[in-house]
């Protein structure tokens, strides 16, 4: 187990494996996020105010390229409000006007009234440049473990640590 | 080499492998069932009124309420991998310097879940007990697709930002689905048909206009 320490050399290709891992698993992601032009091409649901479509936990793909034609009321979409933090996932239900000054209004389908309410003080609509991205594809449960992550945080140190340990002392 | 976190670790990469593998194949199913939906949609009653369209809302405008009737037949897009449609009415209207219908706003809209996805619904209990009782012994019930709703009362009444929708013309209801997956690609009613996936047949309301205010009815004096 610690012949790894003894062994200079293939301890040194060991870390260069580990680190070439995570800068894959980086490079896919900044690759995708290239390819949708969304900051994050994969988000994972948080709430329940999309169900029963989205459950928490479930893997959304986005999509924030409009080729053939403009983002519009039916399409489900991830946007950022002024001064929170947590993108939101909604379902577009107004449009009032075209292109970038177009004025959107979204609705959780589980959600008896509109987001008027979610948005920053004196806004009433959000604007396309607020959206990070359109739903266009569909994965179950599979975010759940961010989820856990997030919420007990010391199962990230765990992981990584296992993670490592792995990389480092498991012999090609 | 054969320990036993090698071993697990094969058995963790190989579960992976087949999970998505299986899954990509069920998303891959949905092309195989053709769609073929239709709808009628017919405008019955419109009115204009001045007020606070929500509970919410700090100002008077006018708010335009559109009552339609609706029948459409969505059976089509119920298969294993449907775990909901999202039909929903839509009224377009142009600006007034284009004839683009440059606004929409969705009046009525309804969750119809497959039987396998009734358990995830929003409902309180007697009402879940019906729903799960209506499709008992059935994993797809295509017939929920089939709707038929006479003059019925829209679910949101549309309200325009300048706070004037009286007396717009080209006005237009449109009905829209949305299949939502339970893995896979999400769909929305096609602009162009694909394999065996149609266009909505109908599904475009008669152009119609909003009326003026509609006064608020006067108390009567008595004398």
């Amino acid at each position: 187990m610690l012949s790894a320490l003894q062994n200079p050399r293939q301890a040194a290709a060991q870390i260069l494996n580990f680190g070439l891992i995570l800068s894959t698993a980086f490079m896919m992601w900044k690759g995708l996020s290239v390819i949708s032009d969304s900051p994050s091409p994969i988000v994972v649901v948080l709430s329940g105010s999309m169900e029963p479509a989205f459950q928490r936990g479930d893997l959304l793909f986005l999509w924030n390229r409009n080729f053939m034609e403009e983002t519009k009321v039916g399409e489900i979409v991830v946007y950022n409000v002024k001064g929170k933090n947590i993108p939101i996932v909604h379902r577009l239900v107004r449009k009032f006007g075209v292109g970038e000054a177009a004025k959107l209004l979204t609705k959780g389908d589980n959600n008896s009234a509109d987001d008027t309410e979610l948005y920053a003080k004196g806004q009433d609509y959000i604007e396309r440049k607020d959206i990070i991205g359109s739903v266009v594809a569909y994965i179950p449960f599979v975010g759940y473990v961010t989820i856990l992550l997030s919420e007990h945080p010391w199962l990230k140190t765990v992981m990584l640590g296992i993670m490592g340990l792995v990389v480092v002392l498991q012999r090609e | 080499m054969h320990s036993s976190l090698v071993r697990l670790q094969n058995v963790f990469g190989f579960f992976t492998t087949v999970a998505f593998v299986v899954a990509a194949l069920i998303a891959a199913s949905d092309l195989a069932a053709p769609r073929t939906p239709k709808s009628n949609i017919q405008v019955k009653d419109v009115s204009v009124l001045k007020g606070r369209p929500h509970y919410y809302s700090n100002k008077i405008e006018e708010y335009a309420q559109i009552r339609f009737s609706l029948s459409a037949d969505l059976s089509s897009l119920f298969t294993w991998n449907t775990k909901q449609v999202f039909v929903y009415v839509s009224a377009s209207w142009p600006n007034s310097t284009s004839v683009a219908l440059s606004n929409e706003a969705v009046i009525w809209d309804m969750i119809i879940t497959n039987p396998s996805a009734d358990h995830l619904t929003n409902l309180g209990p007697s009402a879940m007990k019906k729903l799960k009782r209506s499709a008992k012994g059935k994993p797809i019930d295509p017939s929920r697709g089939k709707l038929e709703l006479k003059n019925q009362k829209p679910k949101y009444s549309i309200s325009a930002p300048g706070g004037k929708l009286a007396l717009t013309n080209d006005v237009v209801l449109k009905v829209h689905y949305n299949v939502q997956p339970w893995v896979g690609v999400l769909t929305w009613t096609p602009q162009v048909e694909f394999l065996g996936w149609k266009k909505m047949r109908g599904g475009v309301s008669k152009v119609f206009s909003l009326p003026a205010v509609k006064a608020k009815k006067q108390p009567v004096k008595k004398d």
